[in-house]
C-alpha cells in the first residue's frame, strides 16, 4: 500500500464510512440475490464432500472464483462510482 | 458443524471467560466508539509483514496482529496461542482444529456489538433472517402441512363481488391485502386486539380477510361486514351510491389507525410523540414546509404527517413532473402577505414544500376530478408513471443541497436509498357519474393482476404502467432496520 493509499483507507474507517460502504455493498448483493446464489454454490460443495469434514478453507477455495465471477458489474460500477466520488469531496476537510 | 465451539474455546472460556473476546470485537471488529476507530485505522497491520490484511486477525491470548495463512501459523507455532479472532467478521478461528468454530455465547456477543456499532454509526442494523425458536421449531415439527410457492402461483389471489357500487371498496381492500408489509404484518399474526370477538374492530375484520384471501380458495368474496364497519365509523361514506376511491383510502386508513390504538396502553402508544401503530409505521411520512420571507429571507418551517400526495394534473406529464412541480417554490404574491414572525409585518414571500421523512408506502393522488362552483369535469390526460420511483429528489435535505449556490460538499446521500417501487394502480374508467374503478396489484416480484370486482386476470406491466392511473402506490424497495439495543 503507498502512503496515500493507506491514509485514505484509515480515514474511511475513521470516520466510520467503511463500514457504511461495506453494508451498502452487502445490501445489494442480498438484492441482486447474490447471496442465495453464494449459498447455493457453498451447499453443493458441502453435498459434494458428505461424510468428510468440510472446512472454511475449502469452501473459499471452492467457491470463491465462482462467487467472484457472480458480482453483478452494475453492483461494482455503483460502489466503485460512490468510493470515488466519496474519497474526493472528502479530500479538502 | 454445530454452535457450542470446540474443547480448546471452551478450555480457553472457562480459564479467561468472555471478556478478552469482547474487548477484540469491540474495538476491533465492529467499532463501537470513536476511539475504537481509531485504534482500528493506526493500529490493525499485522505484525509479522505490517500489512493491513487480507484477513487480518487478532490473537486472542495476546496482542498480537497477524494475517491469515502463514504468520497466524507461525504466531501459533512459537507462542503455543491457538485462537484468533477474524477481524473482518468476528469469527473465531481455531489452529488446533484448523477450522473456524463456532459457540453460541460469542455469536450472541458479536450480534450485540454489531447492533451498537450499527447505533453509533446511524446506519440500518444488518438484516437477519428469522430463526424459529425452540416453541416454533417445535410446532413446525408438529404440522407437517406445508405449502410449496410456485413461480405461477395464484396464491393470495381473490375477487371481490360488487355489492352495487361498491367497486371503490373493492380495489382499496385489493390494494391494502397486497401490500407487501401489510401483508406480512396480518400474515404474522401481530395485531393483538384488546376488544377480541366484539365484531367491532376493522384491523380484526382485515385480519380475517387476509386468511380469506391467503386460504387457498377462488370464490369470491362478499365484504358486507368490512362495509357495514366503515359505515358505521366513517358515517360520511354511508349509503349505496358510488363514492370516490381516494376518499375511501382515507377513511379505512384513519379507521384502521383508530382501532389499532383500540386497548393500547398510553406509554406504548407514542414513541417521540408520533403514533406507532402498523398504519403510521407504513403509511405515514412527514411534509416540511418552508415559508421564505422576500425581505428578511427568514424561513419558517413546519413538518406536517401525510398519508398520500395528492398530485394536480395540469395536462399530459409524467409523476416525476407532477412531484417537481409540487416540491418547487411558489411566490405567494401581494395578496397572500403572510406574518412574518423576523420582520414583524406581513410580507410577501414563498413556500416551498418538501417531503421530510418519507413513508415505507408512497401513494400517490392523480387530482383527476375538478370540481368547481362552474364545472365538475373528470381529467383524462395522460400522466407517465415509472414501475421504480427515485423518491431523493423531492427530499427536503436533497432540495436544501441543490438550492444553495455555494455548496461545496456533494448532496449527502451516498448511504440514503430512496428507491420505490410500483405495486398497485388504481384506475376510474368512465365519466365522472358513470364510473367504475379497478385495481392493477403486484402479487409477486413481476406478477401482476387486474383486479376488476370478481374477475381477476393475469396483466402485464406494460399494461399497467399504460392505464390512465388514479391512485399510485410505491413500496420502499430496500427496508431498513431499527435497532432496539440502548
Amino acid at each position: 500500500m503507498t502512503v496515500n493509499s493507506t491514509i485514505a483507507h484509515q480515514r474511511l474507517i475513521l470516520s466510520g464510512d467503511r463500514e457504511r460502504f461495506k453494508e451498502l455493498l452487502r445490501r445489494r448483493l442480498i438484492e441482486c440475490g447474490w447471496r442465495d446464489q453464494v449459498r447455493m454454490l457453498c451447499r453443493e460443495v458441502v453435498k459434494e464432500n458428505e461424510g468428510n469434514n468440510v472446512t472454511f478453507d475449502l469452501l473459499l477455495t471452492r467457491v470463491t472464483p465462482q462467487a467472484r465471477a457472480l458480482v453483478p458489474d452494475s453492483v461494482k460500477k455503483e460502489l466503485l462510482l460512490k468510493l470515488k466520488t466519496h474519497l474526493l469531496t472528502q479530500k479538502d476537510q | 458443524m454445530n454452535d457450542s465451539g470446540c474443547i480448546h474455546l471452551n478450555n480457553f472460556k472457562a480459564a479467561k471467560g468472555t471478556n478478552p473476546y469482547k474487548i477484540v470485537h469491540a474495538f476491533f471488529v465492529s467499532c463501537t466508539s470513536y476511539e475504537a476507530r481509531r485504534y482500528k485505522a493506526t493500529s490493525c497491520l499485522c505484525f509479522a509483514c505490517g500489512q493491513t490484511g487480507p484477513r487480518m486477525h487478532s490473537c486472542l491470548h495476546c496482542i498480537y496482529f497477524a494475517c491469515y495463512g502463514g504468520h497466524v501459523l507461525d504466531h501459533s507455532k512459537t507462542k503455543k496461542h491457538f485462537l484468533y479472532v477474524d477481524l473482518s467478521y468476528g469469527n473465531i478461528f481455531c489452529a488446533q482444529c484448523q477450522d473456524y468454530i463456532y459457540d453460541r455465547e460469542f455469536t450472541d456477543i458479536s450480534r450485540t456489538l454489531r447492533l451498537k456499532e450499527a447505533k453509533s454509526l446511524g446506519i440500518s442494523v444488518p438484516f437477519t433472517p428469522w430463526l424459529p425458536n425452540n416453541n416454533e421449531a417445535m410446532a413446525l415439527r408438529r404440522l407437517r402441512k406445508r405449502r410449496l410457492i410456485s413461480p405461477h402461483t395464484t396464491i393470495g389471489l381473490r375477487g371481490l363481488q360488487n355489492l352495487g357500487s361498491t367497486c371503490f371498496m373493492n380495489c382499496i381492500v385489493q390494494t391494502l391485502i397486497h401490500t407487501p408489509l401489510l401483508r406480512d404484518y396480518f400474515l404474522g399474526e401481530k395485531h393483538k386486539c384488546k376488544t377480541q370477538g366484539s365484531g367491532k374492530c376493522l384491523v380484526c375484520e382485515v385480519s380475517k380477510l387476509f386468511q380469506e384471501f391467503y386460504s387457498g380458495a377462488k370464490t369470491p368474496l362478499t365484504l358486507h361486514r368490512l362495509l357495514h364497519l366503515i359505515w358505521t365509523h366513517a358515517r360520511h361514506l354511508a349509503g349505496y351510491e358510488q363514492q370516490d376511491a381516494h376518499e375511501f383510502f382515507i377513511a379505512t386508513l384513519d379507521v384502521l389507525h383508530r382501532h389499532c390504538m383500540n386497548g393500547v396502553e398510553d406509554t406504548e402508544k407514542k414513541e417521540n410523540g408520533r403514533c406507532n401503530c402498523i398504519i403510521d409505521q407504513i403509511f405515514t411520512g412527514g411534509l416540511q414546509s418552508d415559508v421564505v420571507c422576500t425581505s428578511c429571507s427568514g424561513v419558517s418551517t413546519t413538518i406536517d404527517p401525510f398519508w398520500d400526495i395528492s398530485l394536480d394534473v395540469a395536462g399530459p406529464g409524467s409523476l416525476q413532473a407532477c412531484l417537481e412541480r409540487f416540491t418547487r417554490a411558489e411566490h405567494l404574491g401581494s395578496a397572500a402577505k403572510i406574518k412574518c414572525s423576523n420582520c414583524r409585518a406581513y410580507r410577501e414571500s414563498t413556500k416551498q414544500l418538501t417531503l421530510e421523512t418519507l413513508p415505507i408506502v408512497a401513494s400517490f393522488h392523480l387530482k383527476r376530478f375538478e370540481h368547481s362552483s362552474q364545472i365538475d369535469r373528470k381529467i383524462s390526460a395522460f400522466v407517465s408513471f415509472p414501475a421504480e420511483l427515485d423518491m431523493t429528489p423531492f427530499m427536503s435535505t436533497h432540495r436544501r443541497a441543490v438550492d444553495a449556490a455555494d455548496n461545496n460538499n456533494a448532496p449527502e446521500g451516498i448511504f440514503e436509498d430512496n428507491r420505490y417501487s410500483l405495486f398497485a394502480v388504481v384506475n376510474h374508467l368512465g365519466s365522472l357519474d358513470a364510473g367504475h374503478y379497478t385495481a392493477y396489484v403486484r402479487q409477486m416480484k413481476g406478477s401482476w393482476f387486474k383486479c376488476d370486482d370478481h374477475m381477476i386476470t393475469r396483466a402485464s406491466l406494460r399494461e399497467v404502467l399504460d392505464s390512465e392511473g388514479y391512485l399510485l402506490f410505491y413500496h420502499k424497495t430496500v427496508l431498513e432496520y431499527e435497532c432496539e439495543v440502548s
